[in-house]
């Protein structure tokens, strides 16, 4: 079905138009024949009316010359002059009638001379009667049978030419039924078959145009009633229908992409996107728009929402922080008039104290004065034992000269021992060398070498002895030394110390000042406790509302804070 | 076992042989009369020994002059009671590890009858006689120079070296 719709009316009504032309064209044809064929019907039935009218002439003017014969009356030949006067002319038609057909042509001219003869014949028969012998005459003349003759060969003759004439009519009759037969079934075929043919093409354009365009239509008012789950057959036309059916299928597709990111919009989804078909799609870009503006909008709401729960989280944790801490304050200011009640108490103390240390104060003064002579004794003292320590350091150092001789000598004791040990050495070789006479003196070498070890071992022990004795000396020196140093440092140190006295002395007396003032003072800050009691007071009552007042504030910001975590729940639903 | 036991002949021949060694003389006598007598003294912790027939006397060193251009093991030259002496230090000879010169350093004089010189020592010992059977040959551990003039060991550790042989070496007496 590749034709247009236009082109499908188009067609049927060409084809409801050229079957009318056949079938108009076919009567017209049929018609005409008939009547041709009708025409010729009547010409023939003239020929015999000419033919009947020829022989009525004839007879009549045969009836005409017997009348005449008989009677010899003129007036019996009036017919005779009547039917000759029409007998040529009815010839001369019957002629011109019979041009189309050469045989009757024929016929008519073999008809003219006996015809002529038995004009010719009557025309004797009259001239007879008239004449002399009159009715005998003519009468031998009729007898002649001469005239019966030619009267009954112009009646065969006539009557073959009616007799062919008649098959003529009949086939012309015959000829003309047809046609009409003819004309009637073109009518009658032509009229059932246009009917029939028309009523099929009208058919057929009825289901291939008026039943989609219904389809269509139930689409389109189930549509109207916003029914979209509609499902449109598959086509392949390419004509306006298909055209139609495709137009709608896209506007159902759209219609359901908006219904679909409606659907998702209206669960809270914002991500549906929706594009227009076209600049001129209205409700798309203002659907597209909307979604934007829904979408910014709820973002925007999301961002304040989540501002929002930010912010009365923070305010309710800074207020139940307030709160706390304007209890904590409520609590430390209670402690706080406590304290300063004690502090109080602890002033009035402090003031009597005072009192005491500044009595105390002027005692120690005077403890002082007499510390300081007894340093000043000491001082002396210790300078007397530094004298004597010097005097130790002096005999200790002669001491260590004197073993540092002790050791000299030592020294060439030993070298005395070493010599000797040497000479035992030398006298035992010589002992050796002189043999036998030598063994005595070798013995005597041998003794004398032992007595030189001895006296070496004695003269170690002794070195020993000094070593120890000058290392105690060392010892004594570096002893009596700091000794010495000890006693300078005792001595700096009791200069320092009575120095150390007589500040102190001053100091005392600056704080036996210092203590009266502390007393005056403190006298003074027992008056400003009470006045700063009074005042702790106050703040405390202060303090207390405060704290109601917090209270109220953390439960606001409490509500404030559960109605933002329900618009962050009522925000999140929907996804941008 | 029967292969490692050994038989009764062998038993009898091993028994006699031990009886005959048991029944042996002493030989104290000929030990004390084959003995000599030797001067003792010290060298980088080693004790030595020489035969006293060859030593002259033993002096201390005192004012030694060292000599230019003479050999290492030349320590100088020192005056014996108006005679000039030349000194041999022995711990140079023989490879010791040298020490310095301190009053223990003693001189032995060597004398056999054609030439002196002294032999510088770390320190003497004494004199003392030595059983010939008691030194025995110089171990295959001592190397060097020394092997030359060694005569023996004692079992002490002593090493006793050769007099005649010092004195006639021409390494030194050519010095």
């Amino acid at each position: 079905m590749k034709w247009s719709i236009g082109a499908k009316i188009g067609g049927g009504f060409g084809l409801g138009l050229l079957i009318l032309l056949i079938v108009g064209t076919t009567a017209y044809t049929n018609t005409t024949q008939l009547v041709a064929d009708l025409k010729w019907v009547s010409h023939s039935h003239r020929v015999l009316e000419k033919l009947e009218e020829l022989l009525s002439n004839l007879k009549d003017a045969e009836t005409g010359q017997r009348g005449f014969l008989i009677t010899g009356e003129e007036r019996y030949l009036q017919p005779y002059d009547v039917a000759v006067g029409r007998l040529d002319k009815s010839y001369q038609d019957a002629l011109e009638l019979t041009k189309d057909n050469l045989a009757q042509q024929r016929r008519l001219e073999a008809l003219k001379g006996p015809l002529d003869a038995r004009m010719a014949l009557l025309k004797q028969i009259i001239e007879l009667r008239r004449g002399a012998q009159g009715f005998d005459a003519a009468r031998q003349l009729v007898l002649s049978d001469r005239g019966k003759t030619l009267m009954d060969d112009l009646r065969r003759m006539i009557l073959d030419m009616e007799a062919e004439e008649n098959t003529l009519l009949n086939e012309r009759t015959e000829q003309s039924n047809r046609s009409v037969a003819s004309a009637l079934d073109t009518i009658v075929w032509g009229t059932v078959g246009a009917f029939v043919l028309l009523a099929i093409v009208g058919s057929l354009l009825t289901r291939n145009i008026a039943r989609p365009l219904i389809d269509v239509s139930e689409i389109a008012s189930r549509i109207a009633v916003g029914d979209i789950n509609v499902r449109l057959a598959e086509t392949q036309r390419t004509d306006e229908i298909g055209r139609l059916l495709h137009s709608f299928a896209r506007m159902i597709a759209t219609l359901r992409e908006m219904v679909a990111a409606a659907q998702s919009i209206a669960t809270g989804d914002l991500r549906a996107r929706v594009a227009p078909q076209s600049d001129l799609d209205v409700l798309g870009i203002a659907f597209g728009t909307m979604v934007d503006n829904l979408r910014r909008t709820t973002a925007e709401l999301s961002d304040a929402v989540n501002v929002l729960g930010v912010s009365s989280s923070q305010i309710l944790a800074s207020t139940t922080q307030v709160a706390s801490g304007a209890a904590e304050t409520g609590t430390a200011i209670a402690q706080t008039t406590t304290t300063v009640e004690e502090v109080k108490q602890t002033a009035l103390l402090s003031s009597q104290k005072a009192k005491y240390v500044s009595d105390n104060a002027q005692k120690a003064t005077q403890i002082g004065a007499t510390g300081r002579r007894s340093v000043e004794a000491s001082i002396a003292g210790i300078q007397r034992i530094q004298s004597q320590v010097e005097a130790i350091a002096e005999s200790v150092v002669r001491m260590s000269e004197q073993s540092q001789a002790i050791g000299e000598i030592i020294a060439t004791v030993n070298d005395l021992a070493e010599q000797s040990n040497l000479l035992a050495v030398n006298a035992a070789i010589e002992a050796a060398k002189a043999g036998e006479q030598g063994k005595g003196f070798a013995v005597v070498a041998q003794e004398v070498k032992s007595l030189a070890e001895q006296s070496k071992q004695a003269t170690s022990q002794v070195r020993t002895i000094l070593s120890d004795i000058q290392k105690a000396t060392t010892a004594a020196v570096m002893a009596t030394e700091q000794g010495s140093k000890a006693v300078e440092a005792g001595v700096l140190q009791s200069t320092e110390a009575g120095e150390t006295i007589r500040q102190l002395v001053d100091s005392l007396t600056e704080a036996a000042q210092a203590a009266s003032q502390i007393s005056a003072s403190s006298q003074q800050q027992l008056v400003g406790t009470d006045q700063v009691a009074l005042a702790m007071e106050n703040i405390k009552q202060a303090s207390a509302q405060n704290v109601a007042g917090t209270r109220q504030t953390e439960t606001a910001a409490r509500n404030l804070h559960e109605l933002g975590q329900k618009m962050k729940l009522l925000v999140v639903q929907y996804k941008v | 076992m029967s292969a490692l036991e050994p038989s009764a002949a062998d038993k009898a021949r091993i028994l006699q042989a031990r009886a005959k060694a048991l029944a042996k003389e002493p030989q104290s006598e000929q030990l004390i009369e084959q003995s000599v007598e030797v001067l003792e003294f010290m060298l980088a912790y080693e004790r030595y020994a020489l035969d006293t027939s060859f030593v002259r006397e033993v002096h201390p060193l005192k004012d030694i002059t060292v000599l230019p251009g003479t050999p290492a093991y030349v320590a100088g030259i020192v005056n014996v009671r108006g005679q000039i002496v030349s000194v041999v230090d022995l711990k140079v000879f023989f490879d010791l590890p040298t020490r310095g010169l301190t009053d223990q350093n003693k001189v032995i004089l060597l004398d056999d009858g054609e030439m002196v010189f002294g032999l510088l020592v770390d320190a003497v010992i004494g004199v003392q006689r030595l059983a010939l059977q008691t030194i025995q040959s110089g171990p295959a551990t001592l190397t060097g120079v020394r092997t030359n003039y060694l005569l023996g060991v004692t079992a002490q550790h002593t090493i006793i070296l050769d007099a005649l042989k010092i004195l006639s070496d021409p390494n030194i007496v050519c010095a």
